[in-house]
């Protein structure tokens, strides 16, 4: 069976020392992944050249390196990479290029595909003696061009670009049909009309000119070491790798290196970060970078700053005492991966000090955030944009040169505008939010007037029909309308009870790898602002046929457990079913039916059952009755055994805590939850738990499962601090001690203590994750808060790609045929795709977050600081050297409250109570600070009440903030007094209201973004529905999404 | 049939970042062009040498390996080693000191090598009918003269073919092949490259007529899930080499034939 057609060619080559030889074998069976191809070549999966152009592009390395960007343009389609130029890619661009050419070669909606010409008998030309690698690579991808052209017998030209012009001299001619150009000018012939194209395409010529006439004068970095020393110093522990943090507060100064897991193994001693101080020795790392450093000697270690600071420049408070316990302190030595994405950027103001006279048509750029230095493009647009926010790329940072340098993509709109300032967050989170693509809505099935979407016959035959057998319901919010789970209970014939949760089968609709698969897995998750949500699924799916809505058939996936007298389970049966929803009920009516409210009141909060007449009515409601009276004993039984494995009591940590952090809570969470909250969480708990386990045990490697991991004890120790304060004691051994001594940090005359705690308990937590079971030892896939030794995401599919996966390997594992082979990955794959899950839903929450912060900035921005609503009552709960942090629980905002100006006039409290700013000093106390001054002494004690003012503080390029200035030290009567009656603060809609209000104009009126548009028009309505659908409504939603949330603010 | 083409200066692009590379391309091809169950191509000679009773020279891809073997004989050294039912089988491995990237400064008799002469004498006890010399001793001598992955597979192969050319009595040819289990899939006969991407592989040499495995070899932990999938690779790449094998033999014994026959 040995296939002769191989031929095989030695390559010797000297490296350093080493001869190496490799064979190489040449094949006639190289498959040209074309849809043209008349040939008998094997085409399959993704990666296949359309039919429907007029050409087919062929790029050499060079082209491949520089200008990749403007390949991964959807409208230039039929791009064929040469396994050529995969490799130099791969060897010379960095993994960076080479992963971002893999992507866009796996995308199926690119339509680009690899030719291996290297292993083609015919197209393969191997390197003459004393042929540049260049010339040796474009020549191979010429030859590889002109066999294309001939396998696909001249249907289709072939267009090879290259800027090296000798080439398109040598090349140009020799074959009609194959063409040498370079990239400006088959842009220009081809792409006259894409304008995008042509923007970028100027902006990387002039950043490859900067690049290529680097002045070589005064360094102002250290070059970085070769990697081959790096990788040995690493191993031999002289370097450490890990990936760089900047301090948000200090980004000049302050970063910090995360050790990598896998590295300093052996350095015991180095438990904590590596602090890198200054610019100059960050050496060129830019935030999130995966980088190398080394360790600077024990003398000039530095501690970190306790200070609270704000990012003006040239504010260095040096004064500042530094904080005695130092920490290990570095410098970067080499940049192990570079991890740039696009960034938001503005113009700076004074346009005087950019006009660089050296190199024109330069500007510097701030980003929007922080943590990145200020970027230098070339643009010529620079005066049409000065008001708007841009989106930069990096491109290079070479040793001379102060900044990096980087290229302009494209303008998101004027700054301060609402749509611009959610762009910008929705890129500075690299979340994409475009509408659904064509092909994407033709693959969907219609649900119209005119074509009804009815179900097929034979899936109905293939699938279990609880139409009639089973009485199943849903438990929503009020005006919910996507929704994704259902329960049923009944009794079987032998006397035991069958438990049904019934979720929507997303699966059946979304094909793997089909166009709507692949976008969904690209959102990974809907995404929630304030004002608005971008659906992971198109809203035909979300909102009507994937939804298990009321009186009609729908698909579903069912998990049926039957339990005998005691609530254990005997049997388990998944699978794909038919259902009807019964009733659509409201928790409130849910529960007035478990509170056994009145007969005809009953009726009345259940729509399903008022027309019918008052016997039916009142059979049916019976039936109601005795469901949700036996769910919630059997959720019960389950509950308390999970508590009593040590499950945190999740509601009560983690709703009130997100009380504290974002008041869209504050609405949502009701006063007293209702236990039937907790019986529709805990129901999806128990579903979620069983797939779990069933596919776990089928795929023992490549099942998608969610962690908890434990929580890190240091991480407690600013909640143990803080509860001290207050004379509580926090036990942090294990999860249940932590829940029930937060418990009892009840402050009688203080509710916000409690709230407090809870919430640095929160940030103590690790976050959830999903993960492939093969990547991790089986001890680790327990789940810390759930207390629960298996856990996965099921019962939502319509919101998470993770449950579309699930679901996938739960058919997969009960054999239903046509999704074996589709449905599972590979561990590797598998292990990859949670990663990028997990990074999509930090995204979004961040996303989330800061909308809400936008919002909250947007509300103060037209008030005036005199305003009544601008005063409000603050708790300090953390203390620094120069100030303390406050949390105003009225707008639930934190934010740091200076004690001591810039110009070390420190704050004072007159005895009439007036604030005043004089000289004076500061002492730091473990539960106070003082100030001393001229005119008396404060004390700011934790937890104390003080009256402060917010106000916004404007900023050009940056999110405007909220400052929080001191007007009383002392509590603020009217917000104590609400928060003790408990009535409702301000609610977050209004504020949305009204800063949707004064900006609805503008925003209708620019009309720039479809989706946007779409959202302002019918934006009353919006605010309305408002999180009805999100499925943060149920409680189960909440404690999934702050679970999620414990994110450690970097 | 098969071109062989030497490039003499293939200056390799930036050797340490080879590190990185992947084994299995998308596409489906390995760094040598091969697909994920492709044999390496295999080129072999019998009776290379007139003086030993028995020599072949095996080429699997880039590792070569020569075999010769001498005997059965009676017990020259050590008498005490006479076994009175049946032949002793004596091996040595060896490896050329050019037959690496870096010049070998012991070519025998360290670790390695008399593990692997113990493991080729355990294989061939196995498999030549020892019984029908008693009280003698058949040696095999195995040189690896250049070593890119499979040199165990590389010996075995060709002391079968010497064995077979010494005329010595086998109860079935043995063929050995490598599998590995790298990026989630198996790969066949493992080239030195992949070899060192350190993923775990399997050594097997078996008996391809009746599947009867004479010696498994597995180089580091592999789940044993995946064990199935890998050995199934490997039964199939033994069977795959034993065809060549038993190609190269025909060939040599038809041309000794015709050769004789003229004469």
């Amino acid at each position: 069976m040995i296939k002769t057609e191989k031929h095989l060619r030695l390559k010797t080559g000297t490296g350093r020392t080493v001869r190496v030889v490799r064979e190489h074998y040449l094949r006639d069976d190289v498959s040209c992944n074309s849809r043209l191809c008349m040939a008998e070549c094997r085409n399959e999966g993704p990666g296949l050249l359309p039919k429907d152009v007029t050409h087919y592009v062929v790029p050499d390395c060079q082209v491949t390196r520089d200008y990749l960007e403007i390949l991964e343009f959807p409208e230039i389609r039929g791009v064929l990479f040469t396994g050529t130029v995969v490799h130099s890619m791969q060897h010379q661009a960095g993994r960076r290029a080479h992963n971002r050419l893999r992507n866009l070669l796996r995308d199926p909606r690119q339509e680009c595909a690899v030719f291996a010409n290297e292993f083609q008998q015919y197209a393969y030309c191997p390197r003459e003696q004393g042929e540049t690698l260049e010339k040796w690579q474009s020549r191979s991808t010429y030859k590889a061009a002109e066999w294309y052209y001939n396998h696909l017998a001249g249907q289709i030209p072939v267009v090879v670009l290259s800027e090296d012009p000798q080439i398109q001299e040598e090349y140009g001619p020799m074959t009609p049909g194959v063409f040498v150009v370079n990239m400006g000018e088959y842009l220009n012939n081809f792409w006259p009309d894409l304008q995008a194209a042509h923007d970028i395409y100027e902006s990387l010529v002039a950043g490859l000119q900067e690049k290529g006439k680097s002045t070589g004068g005064s360094k102002e970095y250290i070059d970085y070491l070769p990697v081959e020393v790096v990788e040995a110093g690493i191993k031999s522990g002289r370097y450490l790798r890990g990936n760089l943090q900047v301090n948000k507060h200090r980004a000049q100064q302050e970063a910090f290196v995360r050790m990598s897991s896998s590295s300093g193994g052996k350095d015991v001693e180095l438990h904590t970060d590596v602090i890198v101080v200054g610019t100059a020795l960050r050496n060129r790392a830019v935030h999130g970078d995966t980088v190398a450093v080394e360790l600077l000697p024990r003398s000039e270690w530095k501690g970190r700053s306790t200070a609270i600071t704000d990012n003006t420049e040239g504010v260095s408070s040096e004064t500042e005492e530094e904080s005695k316990s130092v920490m290990p302190t570095g410098k970067v030595v080499a940049v192990m991966q570079r991890s740039w994405r696009d960034y938001v950027c503005s113009f700076a103001e004074d346009e005087e000090t950019q006009g660089q006279k050296k190199n024109p048509g330069k500007v510097l750029v701030i980003p929007y955030d922080y943590r990145i230095p200020k970027i230098r493009i070339s643009t010529r647009q620079a005066d049409q944009l000065k008001d708007h926010r841009i989106v930069v790329r990096i491109d290079s940072w070479e040793a001379d040169s102060q900044y990096p340098n980087g290229h302009f993509v494209r303008s998101l709109g004027p700054s301060g505008d609402l749509e611009t300032e959610t762009a910008a967050l929705l890129v500075e989170n690299s979340i994409s939010v475009a509408p659904f693509s064509e092909g994407q809505v033709k693959e969907l099935p219609t649900n119209t007037e005119e074509s009804p979407w009815v179900m097929q016959p034979e899936e109905v035959a293939r699938r279990r029909d609880l139409r009639h057998t089973h009485l199943i319901f849903s438990i929503d919010p009020v005006g919910c309308e996507d929704v994704d789970d259902t329960l049923s209970i009944r009794k079987l014939p032998n006397g035991h009870l069958e438990l049904g949760v019934h979720i929507a089968d997303v699966t059946y609709f979304v094909r793997p790898n089909s166009l709507t698969d692949l976008e969904a897995k690209a959102r990974a998750t809907t995404v929630y602002l304030a004002d608005r949500r971008y659906d992971m699924l198109p809203s035909i799916l979300s909102a009507d046929l994937c939804s298990l809505l009321g009186s009609v058939d729908r698909y579903a996936m069912s998990v049926l457990w039957e339990l005998d007298n005691k609530y254990e389970v005997l049997d388990v049966w998944y699978g794909r079913t038919i259902i009807r929803s019964a009733y659509k009920m409201f928790y409130e009516a849910a529960q007035a039916v478990h509170d056994r409210k009145p007969e005809e009141e009953l009726i009345q909060s259940i729509p399903e059952l008022q027309e019918l007449d008052t016997d039916t009515a009142r059979n049916r409601l019976e039936q109601i009755c005795w469901a949700v009276d036996s769910l919630m004993d059997i959720t019960d039984h389950l509950r308390a055994g999970r508590l009593r494995e040590g499950g945190l009591e999740l509601e009560g940590v983690e709703v009130q805590v997100q009380l504290g952090d974002s008041k869209e809570i504050e609405k949502l969470v009701p006063k007293q939850p209702l236990a039937v909250h907790e019986t529709v969480a805990e129901c999806m708990i128990f579903a979620n738990h069983w797939v779990a386990k069933r596919i776990a045990e089928t795929f023992p490697n490549n099942a998608l499962l969610r962690h908890h991991p434990l929580p890190r004890q240091e991480h407690f120790e600013s909640l143990v601090e803080c509860a001290k304060a207050q004379g509580f004691s926090i036990d942090t051994s294990s999860n249940k001690a932590l829940a029930e001594s937060l418990d009892k940090c009840v402050s009688k005359d203080d509710p916000v203590v409690n709230k407090l705690l809870r919430t640095l308990a929160t940030q103590a937590m690790s976050n959830a994750q999903y993960f492939s079971t093969g990547s991790l030892p089986r001890d680790q896939y327990f789940h810390y808060g759930l207390a629960l030794d298996q856990y996965t995401h099921f019962t939502s599919p319509i919101r998470r790609y993770a449950d579309v996966i699930v679901h996938r390997l739960l058919l997969a594992a009960i054999g239903v045929e046509d999704e074996r082979s589709a449905g599972v990955v590979k561990n590797q794959e598998l292990e990859e795709l949670s990663q990028h899950i997990n990074n999509r839903n930090r995204a979004a929450q961040h996303a989330q977050r800061s909308s809400t912060e936008l919002f909250q900035a947007l509300y103060f921005k037209d008030k005036d600081p005199e305003d009544e609503c601008c005063t409000a009552d603050a708790v300090i709960f953390s203390l620094r050297a120069n100030g303390v942090l406050v949390f105003v629980p009225k707008y639930g905002v934190k934010g740091p409250l200076y004690l001591k100006d810039r110009d070390g006039l420190v704050v004072c409290v007159e005895k009439d109570g007036t604030v005043s700013n004089t000289s004076g000093t500061l002492i730091r106390k473990q539960f106070e600070v003082v100030v001393q001054s001229t005119k008396g002494s404060t004390t700011f004690r934790l937890f104390q009440h003080l009256t402060v003012r917010l106000s916004l503080q404007r900023s050009r390029a940056h999110p405007q903030t909220l400052t929080v200035t001191l007007v009383a030290a002392k509590p603020y009567k009217p917000d104590l007094e609400r928060v003790k009656g408990e009535s409702s603060a301000p609610a977050r809609t209004d504020v949305v209201k009204e800063v949707k209000g004064s900006s609805a104009e503008s925003s209708t009126s620019q009309g720039s973004h479809d989706t946007t548009a779409a959202m302002g028009s019918e934006f009353p309505e919006l605010l309305c529905e408002y999180g009805q659908s999100r499925s943060c409504d149920t409680l189960y939603g909440l404690m999934e999404v702050f679970r999620e949330m414990s994110l450690a603010e970097a | 049939m098969c071109h062989k083409i030497r490039h003499p200066r293939y200056w390799l692009i930036l050797p340490f970042k080879m590190a990185g590379l992947e084994i299995i391309s998308d596409q489906g091809y390995r760094i040598d062009g091969r697909r994920s169950s492709e044999l390496r191509k295999v080129c072999a000679r019998m009776g290379v040498f007139t003086q030993a009773d028995g020599s072949a020279y095996i080429e699997q891809g880039n590792t070569k390996a020569l075999a010769t073997v001498y005997g059965p004989h009676e017990v020259r050294k050590g008498r005490g080693k006479i076994q009175h039912d049946r032949a002793v089988v004596n091996c040595q491995f060896s490896m050329a000191t050019f037959s690496t990237g870096e010049r070998k400064s012991r070519p025998k008799g360290d670790r390695r090598s008399q593990e692997m002469s113990m493991h080729l004498r355990q294989t061939f006890e196995a498999v030549i009918v020892t019984e029908l010399f008693p009280r003698s001793q058949i040696d095999i001598y195995v040189q690896i003269l250049q070593a890119d992955g499979g040199n165990y597979c590389a010996c075995v192969n060709a002391a079968t073919l010497a064995v077979i050319d010494a005329g010595i009595p086998m109860k079935d040819y043995v063929c050995a092949c490598t599998a590995g289990f790298i990026q989630d899939s198996p790969l066949l006969d493992i080239s030195y490259v992949e070899e060192s991407a350190g993923a775990p592989f399997l050594t097997v040499a078996m008996m391809p007529k009746s599947e009867q495995i004479v010696l498994l070899e597995m180089n580091s932990r592999l789940h044993a899930d995946n064990m199935e999938k890998v050995l199934d690779l490997a039964t199939q790449g033994c069977k795959d080499v034993f065809a060549v094998l038993d190609r190269h033999v025909r060939d040599h014994v038809s041309e000794s034939h015709a050769l004789m026959t003229a004469s």
